[in-house]
């Protein structure tokens, strides 16, 4: 090579390098978009993988981790899956179950020995959800699932009613994976439960409306198509319902074998059967035990007769002498260290459930800045619900077993005892209507105030009672004189919120 | 004409390494064993088999281009057959070239039979074809097109032993693009001039990968087509400055 082309070929070599600067220069913004969140975690990876995050195989390692993790999962390892799920989600903050079985995971499966959850875990199970759905931000999924465990797992209907918005207006994947297709049916039809768990029926209706609206096109569409068809007919079914409900609930109560049997259609502004068989009073008996019922409650008693309407299912008020029952009231005992013994009256049907929970005094819902999987172990929490039947409720609660989960390492507790009517079952409701209006007690009625505009404010049953220690290990008994007002309690709420927030 | 026979000659050559051929046939028989992932949920299914597909691609990819890039001219020397082919009229750079691109012909059989099984079995499993894939095996080719230079750049001045270790770790540093991206920002000016020369001059095998991409379609990039138009001109241009180099080193190499 003759000195002339060599020199060439050297000076050629510059601008050739100032084009590769260029295009990497070019490329790096692009190659961010593609990356996203995608982190590379070298540590905490076993041999066998690490080799394959350096050649640029996130991906891959992440779906053979996911596939180890399917294998501790059939195994009953379930301590070994959340750190692969982690390393997943890091290495592919894209694989959407990852997110969703890690969450379900940390929210159902730690349990006592009783399998109680480890509710120290749901705001863990929260953060890693929401990491999901920030690194996902065009698809339903994530979305959905914390708006289902808002609603299933948390019981908070506000939240839920927001995340099952957010993931409505998102997309679904379609059977070749691209993000094109509206998110199944069934995300509003948990937005409208949501709703409904509020109070707020006019809303959950008008969204079950819409619902039955756009299926009734696509049964038009698809005629032959069951599934589409079965969708239809079970958002039929719960508008026309729940129309039902309001008006038994709030207008007139309607005695639901007799509307099973007669009700041909119904008045989609009132919610009133047709024919009015259902919600008309047909004897003597019933209009007598209908007025004494009311002068029990000292009521007015409202104009009855054979053949008229019946009263709202909510009046009058039902008083659910939640723990005053025949004179009783509530016995907590700890017969031995760390075993709770519990037991209480309440007049409501059977089914009912009473939630128990004993938390440390100074307990709130962390606020978790980043996901981690690591909880407070000093922090007791435990929430157990027991049905009410013959008027009783009541379990022995065993927590001496479970060091990790109840350490009791601190001085004074508060036992929460509470019936609230937005949990519990239509049936339950049918009486007191979603938000406890048709429900009272002489000493534990409580009313929250509405949290959302359109929410009624709720009425719910409360009995607190400030435990020390030393009543936990058994040492000293518990009486009526450790029931805390529930003024006084909701007022050490908001001082301990006000705290946590300066 | 001169570089093309050279070029013909080596795919042959090549074809016939039987390291090569177990290597591939290795690779075909994990993408077609694929599907078996499939007690996963179908969704997760899918972006295993696709990652694992491109992954298999790739590491055989690797391995093939390596073995291939280290050995072309080391073996021409100490077969001594090199003498006879630079007695004839051949020009050095004739030979480099000719070298290179008989490697690269090899390595894009290879990935041409994997790429079309992978799409085969996918279009299998899934029931519809999925041509976006084939820009994950367009770009992986590429990307060995590019290693394939740095080999061969290596192969004329060290040792068959020296280059496949040298070769892998800058795939390995290339690799890991997005960590020197981040550096180059740092805080120290040392570590961020130094990150700036890793980043900008190391050959960045990193920005092939569109992996994210392909297999979860919500991911999206301002424009994907001028994207991979981009990788493949950084591709070219990088690989004509290392074949540049190579030509420069064997000229001046006593053979």
């Amino acid at each position: 090579m003759s000195p002339s082309t060599r020199k060439n070929l050297i000076i050629a070599i510059v601008p050739l390098m100032i084009a590769v600067v260029f295009l990497q220069s070019l490329l790096d913004p692009q190659l961010k978009q593609i990356r996203g969140a995608q982190r590379t975690p070298l540590v905490g990876l076993s041999n066998e993988f690490i080799l394959g995050p350096l050649l640029g195989l996130q991906q891959a390692v992440a779906g053979l981790l996911w596939i180890r993790a399917d294998e501790f999962f059939h195994e009953g390892d379930y301590d070994a899956i959340l750190p692969i799920v982690r390393m997943v989600t890091w290495l592919d903050p894209h694989q959407l179950d990852v997110y969703i079985t890690g969450a379900w995971h940390l929210s159902y499966n730690f349990t006592d020995s009783s399998e109680r959850s480890d509710r120290r875990y749901i705001p863990a199970a929260m953060k890693l959800l929401e990491e999901g759905d920030a690194n996902n931000p065009t698809v339903y999924d994530i979305a959905f699932e914390a708006g289902w465990q808002s609603i299933d797992k948390i019981k908070n209907y506000e939240q839920a009613e927001d995340w099952f918005r957010k993931a409505s207006l998102r997309k679904a994947a379609d059977e070749a994976g691209r993000v094109t297709k509206s998110p199944p049916m069934f995300v509003r039809h948990q937005l409208a439960h949501a709703l409904a768990r509020q109070g707020r029926i006019d809303e959950s209706l008008a969204v079950w409306k819409q619902c039955l609206t756009e299926s009734e096109e696509k049964v038009k569409e698809n005629p032959n198509d069951s599934s589409v068809r079965n969708v239809r007919d079970s958002q039929r079914h719960n508008y026309l319902l729940n129309l039902k409900r309001k008006f038994s609930r709030y207008t007139h109560e309607i005695d639901w074998p007799v509307d099973r049997a007669r009700t041909q259609s119904v008045n989609e502004q009132t919610g009133e059967p047709t024919p009015r068989d259902a919600y008309l009073m047909t004897d003597q008996k019933e209009v007598t035990s209908r007025a004494n019922a009311f002068r029990r409650a000292g009521e007015p008693v409202p104009p009855m007769g054979v053949g008229q309407p019946r009263p709202p299912a909510t009046r009058p008020l039902w008083d659910t002498a939640f723990d005053t029952q025949k004179g009783g009231t509530t016995t907590v005992t700890f017969p031995s260290a760390k075993v709770l013994d519990i037991k209480g009256q309440m007049a409501v049907g059977d089914g009912a459930r009473v939630t128990i929970r004993l938390q440390d005094e100074k307990w709130r819902e962390p606020k978790l800045k980043d996901f981690t999987f690591s909880v407070d172990r000093s922090v007791t929490l435990m929430q157990d619900q027991h049905s009410v039947r013959n008027y009783t409720w009541g379990r022995k609660i065993d927590m001496s077993k479970d060091p990790k989960m109840y350490s009791f390492s601190g001085e004074y507790y508060f036992l929460i005892l509470e019936f609230n009517p937005r949990q519990t079952s239509p049936f339950i409701q049918d009486r007191f209507g979603w938000s406890g209006e048709g429900i009272t007690d002489k000493k534990y009625l409580i009313t929250i105030p509405p949290m959302r505009e359109g929410q009624p404010p709720l009425r719910m049953i409360r009995k607190v009672y400030r435990l020390s220690r030393a009543q936990i290990m058994g040492s000293q008994p518990v009486t009526e004189k450790d029931v805390v007002p529930n003024a006084d309690f909701d007022r050490f709420q908001r001082e301990l919120q006000q705290t946590a927030s300066r | 004409m001169v570089t093309m026979a050279i070029a013909k000659q080596t795919l042959e050559d090549m074809l016939r390494r039987k390291i090569l051929l177990i290597l591939l046939i290795v690779a075909l028989g994990m993408i077609a064993l694929g599907p078996s992932v499939g007690f996963l949920s179908p969704r997760e299914s899918s972006v295993v088999l696709r990652s694992m597909g491109l992954a298999v691609i790739l590491i055989a990819g690797l391995l093939i281009t390596i073995l291939s890039g280290i050995q072309v001219i080391p073996t021409e020397v100490e077969r001594r057959t090199i003498y006879t082919v630079l007695s004839k009229p051949v020009q050095r750079y004739e030979f480099v070239l000719g070298k290179f691109l008989g490697g690269i012909f090899t390595v894009f059989v290879m990935i041409a039979a994997m790429g079309i099984v992978f799409l085969g079995v996918l279009a299998w499993q899934e029931r519809h074809f999925a041509p976006d894939m084939l820009k994950g095996v367009l770009l992986t080719f590429f990307q060995m097109m590019l290693l394939g230079a740095m080999a061969i750049f290596f192969s004329t001045f060290a040792t068959p032993v020296v280059n496949f270790f040298l070769s892998f770790s800058l795939f390995i540093v290339g690799n890991m693009s997005a960590v020197t991206e981040s550096l180059t920002s740092n805080k120290n000016p040392v570590t961020r001039i130094l990150a700036s020369i890793v980043h900008f001059l190391i050959p960045n095998f990193g920005n092939f990968n569109i992996q994210n991409k392909l297999i979860h379609p919500e991911v999206t990039i301002s424009n994907e087509t001028v994207f991979i138009v981009q990788n493949i001109v950084y591709a070219i241009i990088y690989s004509a400055v290392l074949l540049i180099l190579a030509i420069l080193v064997f000229d001046r190499r006593e053979v």
